[in-house]
């Protein structure tokens, strides 16, 4: 069975991205995160949202497992500053409901949802630049950077919440992650 | 989601272990949670299980008369009345922290003495996962996994529904029979009408929040709210019958939802929302104004502390 590992950013959502996976019928497990990369032994990891780049911890040591990994919130901003890209606070600090541009459709992660969703977010900080190698998968009216992919290392990254009840097809997302682990 | 069979068998297995022969007691809330754990342990262990439901006096419009029927048939129910000391003990608290710990503190000593006349060793909680991350998160404190186990020296406490979340735990509730006042009943915070009253809570504002509350749950019915209820935040200026009153400011909220973690303000119409304006402010004495939130979660949290 795919064996997915969750690493806990103490975001308020972190156990619902457990959830969703779990009911899509794969081995979760939440690890804290400040476990050790070598000590997981994982098919793909979920990086998850969080208050802060300075509560991460080893977040960003998992980009080194050599499988492939799904950012959310935060855990897409730390892929794109670990890796040379650029983060700063958004203008507007948009809430709940937000309507995303998929402008990618033959991205692996959210191209599927073209041409338009409707997501559950929040842009209290935000992807400014891409890092080399990524491509800008989605956008919207509050926030440039929604979501990007670097599908030739299986990085991706959203800044959306697709494990909120509220997030429209947020299931499809952890879906097509999971096609790619 | 989780298999609603298996889960019920292996807590009530979980429970039957802990226990023994030793007696337990459990918080009846009259919310969902509470009332669910309690149905699987009294199957588990039946009259080893003492349900204690305390009327805080800040409990909705005739709760505690549908929690004695409804639970009527465990011969063990006991129903304390401490309106009175959770009033007096809430008196002159503004901050909305330090109410849920005024609260938890008045449940605490409610439950000292019980359990001291009942010689119960364990205490059964209706604990469910995402109470334990809001706690840990410190997003809000929940009493139910409050100082309770620190004041009381039982030897365990048995929390059969720590993984599940609300939805879930509904479908449990249906899958043992309780009745649908219970099952689908909306969501109620463990310290009770205290926080839908914004600031000092007080025997009037708790009036005006339960009134208020009832005939939100009443017109709002076939919206199929998640959760729908009414606050009061404070008070302003208006005019009744020629005669200038400084009223009550009444908050109306309703919101869908799956499990409360993200809520969405539910779109009402304007004539439901006047109707609800009219029957407030014509039937609940002192109110002068009725506001409709259109606030989703996040930013806002469902209820207001």
């Amino acid at each position: 069975m795919t064996h997915i590992v969750v690493v806990d950013n103490h975001g308020q959502f972190t156990h619902l991205e457990k959830r969703a996976l779990r009911d899509l019928g794969v081995d979760v497990d939440l690890v804290e995160n400040t476990t050790d990369p070598a000590d997981v032994d994982a098919d793909g990891i979920v990086l998850s949202g969080g208050p802060s780049m300075e509560r991460a911890g080893r977040s960003a040591d998992y980009l080194d497992l050599d499988v492939p990994v799904l950012g959310i919130c935060l855990g897409m901003q730390l892929i794109a500053d670990e890796l040379g890209g650029r983060v700063g606070s958004g203008d507007y600090g948009g809430y709940a409901d937000v309507t995303v541009d998929i402008v990618d459709e033959d991205d692996p992660l959210v191209g599927s949802l073209a041409p338009e969703t409707r997501v559950w977010a929040s842009h209290a900080d935000e992807v400014k630049e891409l890092p080399e190698g990524f491509t800008l998968t989605a956008t919207s009216d509050v926030c440039d950077v929604e979501a990007m992919s670097d599908a030739d290392r299986d990085l991706y990254g959203v800044q959306w919440h697709p494990e909120v009840a509220h997030t429209e097809r947020g299931e499809e997302v952890f879906e097509n992650f999971l096609e790619r682990c | 989601m989780v298999d609603v069979d298996e889960f019920i068998g292996e807590a009530k297995a979980e429970i039957s272990e802990e226990l023994g022969d030793s007696t337990a007691i459990i918080a009846l809330s009259g919310g969902v949670d509470s009332s669910t754990a309690a149905a699987l342990a009294y199957e588990a262990v039946g009259e080893q299980l003492v349900p204690v439901y305390v009327d805080t006096g800040l409990m909705r419009k005739g709760e505690t008369e549908e929690i004695e029927e409804v639970f009527g048939y465990m011969d063990s129910l006991r129903v304390v009345d401490a309106a009175d000391r959770f009033l007096g003990a809430l008196e002159g608290v503004t901050d909305p922290e330090e109410k849920r710990k005024v609260i938890g503190e008045q449940f605490i000593r409610e439950f000292e003495t019980v359990a001291g006349e009942t010689d119960a060793d364990y205490l059964v909680q209706g604990t469910i996962y995402p109470d334990r991350i809001e706690s840990e998160g410190n997003i809000k404190s929940h009493h139910n996994v409050g100082g309770l186990p620190d004041a009381v020296d039982f030897e365990g406490i048995v929390e059969p529904l720590r993984d599940l979340y609300k939805d879930e735990v509904r479908s449990v509730a249906r899958e043992l029979g309780l009745e649908e006042v219970i099952s689908e009943r909306m969501p109620f915070p463990g310290p009770g009408l205290a926080v839908r009253v914004v600031g000092e809570v007080t025997a009037e504002k708790v009036r005006v929040a339960r009134e208020a509350t009832h005939i939100v749950e009443d017109e709002l019915e076939e919206y199929e709210p998640w959760q729908a209820f009414a606050a009061v935040l404070g008070r302003a200026t208006g005019v009744k019958g020629d005669n200038r009153v400084h009223g009550h400011v009444v908050a109306v909220r309703s919101v869908e939802s799956r499990d409360g973690m993200t809520a969405r303000a539910q779109e009402l119409d304007w004539e439901t929302l006047q109707r609800l304006q009219s029957r407030i402010t014509g039937t609940v004495e002192d109110v002068s104004r009725v506001v409709y939130d259109v606030t989703h979660k996040p930013p806002a949290t469902i209820e207001y502390e």
